[in-house]
C-alpha cells in the first residue's frame, strides 16, 4: 500500500529554505542527487494542464442527437466556444475546465494522456472538451463524487480564459525521491530534513522551526502507561476537545493533494501534514473510544487478533507492541491504528499520539504482518525520539487553528526513557585529509558540519564534534561518518582522481583459477565443447532420476520454488537437463561446467576464525558431457578429452580400473581417473537407464574431474629427449585375442620386454566380419632402434619375435 | 665445312622461330642434334678426316655453334614450359568464396567467462590477486564480519537463502564475505579481486535472477584513500568501456563501507548524451564503492588506526548483458544454445 517513493513538494522545501528564483526544482534535485538521495524525477504540476482553462458555460441544451448528450455555448475570455458535454451537472452559469484543442487528457481518466483535437460528436462539432477531475489528474483536489459529474470550479469566482493551473496556483514542482536511498537516514523523511541538506548544499540558512509550547487546558488529563520502554523509548500524547471533523482548509488540501496524498478530513490531514514536514507519523485517536482516556503500551497477546483501519483481520504474536487501553486493543505500535478507534464526523475529543518506538521491532512487527505504512516506513529507520515533542506541538497549533472550538484538555503527558549518544567526536584535520587524498579547508569543513547541525569546536589540529540528535540514532557515531559528511556536501566530483602507489611484486598465483580457465580453453578452442552456466539447485526429481538419495544433498530453507529445493553434489545432473533441452536439431551436443559442488561429509573452511565448526566440503569440478544420436559408444569421445587433457595441462592424469565404481554408471564401460594414487575423477557412459529417465534420445559419455584436488596435484614435467641420431625400425602387428584382453594389459607385458623397443602403440581394433564372436583384432605400430648405432635386420628380427612369443604365451594370441 | 657449320646455325635459329609447341620443338632438337642422323652430328662426323690444323679450327667453330643452337632451343623450351604452366593453373581455379568442408565446428566460452577473464587480466597486471570463496558461506562472513547487524533488512529471508538445519549457514548474497576472509589470511598491504557466483532469494524475470556474477575487489594500505578509489575504478571502467568513458560517484548506503557510493559511467552507447539504454540520462549505473568500515578491518585483524582502504563491487552478469545487448538475464543460466552458441 506504501509506496517505493516519498514526493517532496518544492513550494513546501522553500518555505524552510530561502532560496532565490533563479534556482529551479532541477537544479536543487540534481544537487540532491549528488550529494543525498536518489531522485528519481522533477515533475511540474502545471505541465498536464497546458491549454486548460477556465470556461464559463452561457448555455447547455440538449443534444440535437443525443439524449445524455449537452450542447454547449462556453466563454473562454476572448472567444466562444461550442462543446458536446457528457456531464450530468453541466449548468448555464457555471465555471468549468475547458480544455481547449491541443490540451491533454485521459478520457474518462484512464489510459494515457490524449491531445485534443477538434470533433465531431453526433454531428455536431466540439472545440475541446469539459473535463472531468479525473481527466486532468486533480481527483485528489476535486473528488469526483459521481462517474459523469465534471468539475465545478463556480465557488473560484475565476475570468474566463484564466490558465486553470494559475487560478489553482498549481506552480509547484514535485520531487520524487527513492525511499531505498533514505534507508540509513531517518532525518530525512520530511520536508524539513530534505530542507536542511538543500541549505547546506546552496549555501542558505535553514529556517528554525517553530512550534508554539502546549498550554494546559482545563479537564482530565489523558494518562500514559508503557510497559516496555526498550520497544517504546518516548510516548507523548495530548487531549484535544471541542474538535469539530470536517473537510480541510484548501491550503492544507493543496499541500497535501501536491504530494500525492488524498484530503480525508481536517485531523487526519494534520497528522498526515505533520508527518509530512518533520518525518514524525502521529495517530489520532477518538478519546471517547479509549476507556478512561488511559493509553497502554504493551506486547500483543499470541494469537490476538485485530481488525485495522484498512479493514483487514490481523493476527499477532508476543513480539509485537500495541497501543491498548485497559480493556482492548487500539492500534499496532507505529504500523497501523485499528478500524474501531479512529476518529468519525461525531468525534469531538481527540487524543494525539507522538511516540518513538524501536526500530528493530516495527520493522520485525511490519515484514510478518506483510503490513507495511508511512509509519512503519518511518519508525524501522530509527527515528530521533527529540521529534515527538515538537510534532506534537506542531498538530496541537494547527488543530487549534483549523478547528475554532478546539481547546486544549489537561496537560500533555509523557512517558519517556531515552537517550540519545551524541558524542563528541574527534574529528582530526589529518584523518580527513589522508581518507579523501585531498585538502580541504578547516573553514569549509566547519561550514558544512555546522549547517547540518553538528556542534563543532575546533580542538587541536581538528575538532570535536558534537552529533545533532537527529542523526544520532543511526547513522553518525565515528570520525569516518563525519568524512562522508564533509565529502558528500563538499562534492565528489572536485575530488581528484590518483592511483596508489606499491611494490612491484607479482601477485599470488591463484592455481585453481589458472588450470580452470587452462581447461575452459582447451575445451571450447580443441575439443569444440560449448560451455554452459548452470544454477547450483537441482530437484529431488533430479535426483530420483539418476538413482541418488536426496538424504544425501544439502537443502534450501526457503526454496524460491519448491522445484529446486537442493544444492548439487555434482554438475551432472543439470548438464544432463540441458541435453535434454537441446536434443531437438542438434545432432551432436557437447557441453560442459565448470563449478562448485556441495557435499556436506567434506571439510570445507572456518565458519568463523576462531570457531572449529566447519563449511560443507565445496569444490570445483569440471564435468563434460558428448552426446552424439546413433554413437553408441560415446565413451571413445570422453576418453578423447581426458586425453587431450592429459596431454596438455594435465600430464599426470591416468585411465583407470579403480575407482570406476558409481551409481549412474555404465557397468562395463566406466573408469577412474587417477592422478598418482588419488582418485581424482570418472569417465564413463551413462548408465542407459539413467539416460531414458531424462529422456536423452541418445547415449551419454561422461567425464569428471575434481579440479581444486588436481589443481594442487598438478606437476609440470619436461619429457624432452634428445632427437634420435640413428634410424629406426618400425614394425606392425595384428593379433587375433579374446575380447577380455586389456589393451594396458599387453602394453605393461610388452614395454621392457627388449631393450630395443621404444615404443608400442595401437592403431586399430576390429570386431566382426572375419573375427570369432568372442575375439577381436587389434593392430600395433612397433619402433625398435638403438641409441648408439644403426640396426641390422638380424637382430631386429629377433627382439620382434620375442614380442610374438609373449603376445602368443600370455595373451594366447594368434599372429595374423 | 664451316660454311655448312654456320648454314646449319641460320637454318637452325630461323626454324626455331616458327616451332609452336614443345613435340615441334623436340623434332627439331632430334633433327639437329640428334645422336643418329642429326644433321650437326652428321656433318661433324666429317672432322676427323681434316687434318689436325683444320681440326681445331672447325672443332672450336662447331662447339660454339652447338652451344648456341642448344642455348636457343633451352631458352624456347623454357618459354614453352612456363605457357604450359600457366595455362595449367589457369585450369585449376578455386571457388574462394567456397568454405573449408566440412564446416568447422567450435566450441564456446559462456559470455560470463569471457568477461571475467579479460578483468583477470586487467587487476592481475595492476597487482590484484585473484580469489574466489565458498559459495555457501557462514552468516559471519558474509554479514556480521562486514558490519551487517542482526536486524538489517539484507538478513530478511526475502533476500537471503538459508540452509535447512544449519541456521548459520547462507548461500553467499555477495562476494564481499572474501574481503574478511582475505584480510585474515594475507593482511597488509592487499590488492585482489574476487569473481563469483552469488545468490539471491529474488524471483527471476527478464532483469533478476536468483543466481548472478559479481566481482569484488579490496586494496588496503596504509594511505589507501578516496582519491585512490576513484582512479582505480577509473581505469577499470576505461578498460571495459573505452578510454572516453567518465566516472560519477553518488552517496550510496553500504553497512561495510563508509563513505559509500554508488558509482555510474558514460553510457558507452550515446557516449552520454542519452539514449534508450541509459534512459536518456547518459549514465549508467554499474558498481558500489566506499572506503572499508573500520569494523571491517578490525573483523580483519587489521588495525583501522594504521591501515584504510577501499572495496567496490559490480555484476559481471549486469556487464556481460550491457557489453553484449542481451536483453533477457535469464538466458545467461539457461543453457540455451541458441544463445550459448553466439559467444
Amino acid at each position: 500500500m506504501t509506496k517505493h517513493y516519498m514526493l517532496i513538494s518544492y513550494q513546501w522545501l522553500k518555505k524552510y529554505v530561502n532560496l532565490p528564483d533563479s534556482i529551479t526544482a532541477e537544479e536543487v534535485a540534481a544537487r540532491l542527487k549528488a550529494s543525498t538521495v536518489e531522485v528519481e524525477n522533477v515533475e511540474f504540476q502545471g505541465k498536464n494542464l497546458e491549454n486548460v482553462v477556465v470556461g464559463k458555460v452561457l448555455s447547455a441544451e440538449k443534444h440535437p442527437n443525443a439524449d445524455k448528450l449537452k450542447l454547449c455555448k462556453v466563454d473562454v475570455g476572448n472567444e466562444k466556444l461550442q462543446i458536446v458535454c457528457g456531464g450530468s451537472n453541466v449548468v448555464a452559469g457555471m465555471l468549468v475546465a475547458l480544455a481547449k484543442v491541443g490540451a491533454k487528457v485521459k478520457w474518462h481518466g484512464e489510459g494515457e494522456l490524449i491531445e485534443l483535437k477538434p470533433a465531431k460528436i453526433r454531428d455536431v462539432e466540439s472545440a475541446g472538451m469539459i473535463c472531468a477531475s479525473t481527466e486532468i489528474g486533480l481527483a485528489e483536489l476535486f473528488p469526483l463524487k459521481d462517474e459523469k459529474e465534471i468539475m465545478d470550479i463556480t465557488h473560484l469566482k475565476a475570468r474566463p480564459g484564466t490558465p486553470l493551473a494559475q487560478v489553482l496556483g498549481l506552480n509547484d514542482s514535485v520531487l520524487e525521491i527513492d525511499n531505498k536511498s533514505l534507508s540509513n537516514r531517518p532525518d530525512l523523511w520530511g520536508h524539513y530534513g530534505i530542507a536542511r541538506e538543500v541549505a547546506v548544499l546552496f549555501n542558505k540558512n535553514l529556517k528554525e522551526y517553530k512550534t508554539d509550547k502546549i498550554k494546559p487546558g482545563k479537564g482530565g488529563a489523558v494518562k500514559v502507561e508503557v510497559e516496555n520502554t526498550k520497544l517504546c523509548p518516548r510516548y507523548v500524547a495530548v487531549a484535544v476537545s471541542g474538535v469539530k471533523v470536517g473537510p480541510s482548509p484548501e491550503w492544507l488540501k493543496k499541500s497535501l493533494s501536491a504530494i500525492g496524498l488524498r484530503s480525508i478530513n481536517n485531523i487526519v490531514d494534520i497528522t498526515n501534514f505533520v508527518m509530512m514536514d518533520l518525518g514524525q507519523p502521529l495517530h489520532a485517536f477518538d478519546a471517547a473510544k479509549v476507556v478512561d482516556t488511559t493509553i497502554v503500551v504493551r506486547a500483543a497477546k499470541d494469537g490476538e487478533e485485530f481488525i485495522t483501519l484498512d479493514g483487514e483481520k490481523r493476527k499477532l504474536d508476543s513480539s509485537m507492541l500495541m497501543i491498548a487501553d485497559q480493556s482492548k486493543a487500539l492500534a499496532i505500535a507505529g504500523v497501523m491504528g485499528g478500524l474501531d478507534s479512529g476518529i468519525t464526523d461525531q468525534t469531538n475529543t481527540i487524543i494525539f499520539e507522538s511516540a518513538n518506538f524501536d526500530a528493530a521491532s516495527i520493522r520485525h512487527t511490519s515484514t510478518k504482518l506483510g503490513l507495511r505504512s508511512d509509519a512503519s516506513a518511518r519508525f524501522e529507520k530509527s527515528l530521533d525520539p527529540s521529534l515527538a515533542m515538537p510534532a506534537l506541538q506542531k498538530a496541537v497549533e494547527l488543530v487549534l487553528q483549523i478547528c475554532p472550538g478546539a481547546k486544549v484538555a489537561g496537560k500533555v503527558v509523557e512517558a519517556s526513557k531515552f537517550s540519545v549518544k551524541q558524542g563528541p567526536i574527534m574529528l582530526s584535520m589529518g584523518l580527513l585529509e589522508k581518507k579523501i587524498g585531498t585538502k580541504i579547508s578547516k573553514k569549509e569543513v566547519e561550514r558544512i558540519l555546522t549547517q547540518l547541525g553538528f556542534e563543532v569546536k575546533s580542538k587541536g589540529e581538528g575538532f570535536a564534534v558534537k552529533i545533532p540528535t537527529w542523526r544520532a540514532t543511526k547513522d553518525i557515531s565515528i570520525a569516518e561518518d563525519l568524512v562522508e559528511e564533509i565529502l558528500r556536501m563538499y562534492g565528489y566530483d572536485k575530488i581528484e582522481s590518483s592511483l596508489p602507489m606499491f611494490a612491484i611484486n607479482p601477485p599470488e598465483e591463484n592455481k585453481l583459477r589458472k588450470l580452470e580457465r587452462e581447461v575452459k580453453n582447451i575445451l571450447a578452442n580443441s575439443l569444440s565443447y560449448t560451455e554452459v552456466y548452470n544454477y547450483s539447485f537441482v530437484s529431488g526429481e533430479q535426483i530420483a532420476k539418476i538413482g541418488d538419495d536426496p538424504a544425501k544433498y544439502i537443502a534450501l530453507d526457503n526454496p524460491l520454488s519448491k522445484e529446486k529445493p537442493y544444492l548439487r553434489r555434482c554438475l551432472l545432473l543439470n548438464l544432463l537437463e540441458n541435453l535434454e533441452q537441446n536434443q531437438a536439431g542438434n545432432n551432436t551436443l557437447k557441453l560442459f561446467e565448470i563449478g562448485s559442488v556441495f557435499r556436506e561429509e567434506d571439510s570445507g573452511l572456518r565458519t568463523e576464525s576462531n570457531k572449529d565448526s566447519l563449511l560443507p566440503g565445496q569444490d570445483t569440478w569440471f564435468t563434460a558431457v558428448y552426446m552424439e544420436k546413433k554413437n553408441n559408444t560415446p565413451f571413445w569421445a570422453a576418453r578423447g578429452v581426458v586425453e587431450t587433457l592429459s596431454k596438455t595441462i594435465l600430464p599426470g592424469i591416468v585411465v583407470s580400473k579403480s575407482g570406476a565404481d558409481g551409481f549412474a554408471r555404465h557397468p562395463s564401460r566406466s573408469a577412474g581417473l587417477m592422478m598418482g594414487e588419488k582418485n581424482v575423477g570418472s569417465l564413463y557412459e551413462l548408465h542407459p537407464k539413467v539416460g531414458s529417465n531424462f529422456g536423452l534420445e541418445g547415449r551419454v559419455g561422461v567425464v569428471k574431474i575434481n579440479l581444486s584436488f588436481v589443481a594442487d596435484l598438478q606437476q609440470f614435467e619436461t619429457t624432452y629427449a634428445p632427437v634420435p641420431a640413428f634410424p629406426a625400425v618400425e614394425r606392425d602387428l595384428a593379433i587375433i585375442v579374446k575380447k577380455n584382453i586389456a589393451h594396458q594389459d599387453i602394453l605393461s607385458a610388452l614395454l621392457g620386454a627388449d631393450p630395443l623397443l621404444q615404443s608400442v602403440s595401437l592403431f586399430d581394433v576390429y570386431e566382426g566380419a572375419n573375427v570369432s564372436a568372442e575375439y577381436k583384432s587389434m593392430a600395433y605400430h612397433f619402433i625398435y632402434r638403438n641409441n648408439e648405432r644403426t640396426l641390422v635386420t638380424e637382430e631386429v628380427e629377433k627382439a620382434h619375435q620375442k614380442i610374438i612369443d609373449i603376445l602368443k604365451k600370455s595373451f594366447n594370441a594368434e599372429v595374423r | 665445312m664451316q660454311d655448312k657449320l654456320q648454314q646449319i646455325k641460320t637454318e637452325a635459329l630461323l626454324a626455331l622461330k616458327s616451332v609452336k609447341d614443345k613435340i615441334q620443338l623436340e623434332e627439331l632438337e632430334i633433327k639437329l642434334l640428334g645422336r643418329k642422323g642429326g644433321q650437326l652430328t652428321e656433318l661433324l662426323k666429317g672432322l676427323k678426316d681434316l687434318s689436325e690444323d683444320a681440326k681445331r679450327e672447325v672443332g672450336q667453330l662447331a662447339n660454339e655453334i652447338k652451344k648456341d643452337i642448344e642455348s636457343a632451343l633451352a631458352k624456347k623450351k623454357t618459354e614453352f614450359v612456363q605457357q604450359e604452366m600457366a595455362g595449367l593453373l589457369e585450369k585449376e581455379n578455386l571457388d574462394i568464396t567456397q568454405p573449408s568442408l566440412p564446416p568447422k565446428v567450435l566450441g564456446h566460452l559462456h559470455p560470463n567467462t569471457i568477461i571475467q577473464n579479460d578483468l583477470e587480466d586487467l587487476f592481475t597486471s595492476m597487482g590484484f590477486m585473484v580469489l574466489d570463496g565458498p559459495e555457501l558461506e557462514s552468516e559471519y562472513y558474509n554479514f556480521s564480519a562486514l558490519n551487517i547487524p542482526a536486524d538489517h533488512p539484507a538478513r530478511d529471508m526475502q533476500d537471503t537463502f538459508y540452509i535447512k538445519g544449519h541456521s548459520d549457514w547462507v548461500m553467499r548474497t555477495h562476494t564481499s564475505p572474501m574481503q574478511v576472509r582475505a584480510m585474515q589470511k594475507y593482511g597488509t598491504p592487499l590488492r585482489m579481486i574476487v569473481p563469483g557466483k552469488c545468490f539471491r532469494n529474488e524471483a527471476t524475470d527478464v532483469r533478476h535472477e536468483h543466481t548472478f556474477y559479481q566481482l569484488e575487489g579490496v586494496v588496503v594500505d596504509k594511505d589507501i584513500s578516496f582519491a585512490h578509489m576513484k582512479g582505480v575504478l577509473e581505469s577499470v571502467f576505461k578498460h571495459i568501456f573505452g578510454p572516453e568513458t567518465k566516472i560519477r560517484l553518488r552517496p550510496k548506503f553500504y553497512p561495510f563501507v563508509e563513505p559509500g557510493v554508488n558509482g555510474e559511467v558514460t553510457c558507452y552507447l550515446c557516449k552520454g548524451k542519452g539514449c534508450r539504454l541509459c534512459k536518456q540520462t547518459g549514465w549508467l549505473e554499474v558498481f558500489g564503492a566506499g572506503m572499508i568500515h573500520p569494523n571491517v578491518l578490525k573483523e580483519g585483524d587489521i588495525d583501522p588506526n594504521i591501515y584504510q582502504g577501499f572495496a567496490f563491487g559490480f555484476g559481471l552478469t549486469r556487464l556481460a548483458m550491457l557489453k553484449y545487448g542481451i536483453e533477457d538475464i535469464r538466458l545467461l543460466e539457461s543453457g540455451n544454445m541458441k544463445f550459448l552458441e553466439q559467444f
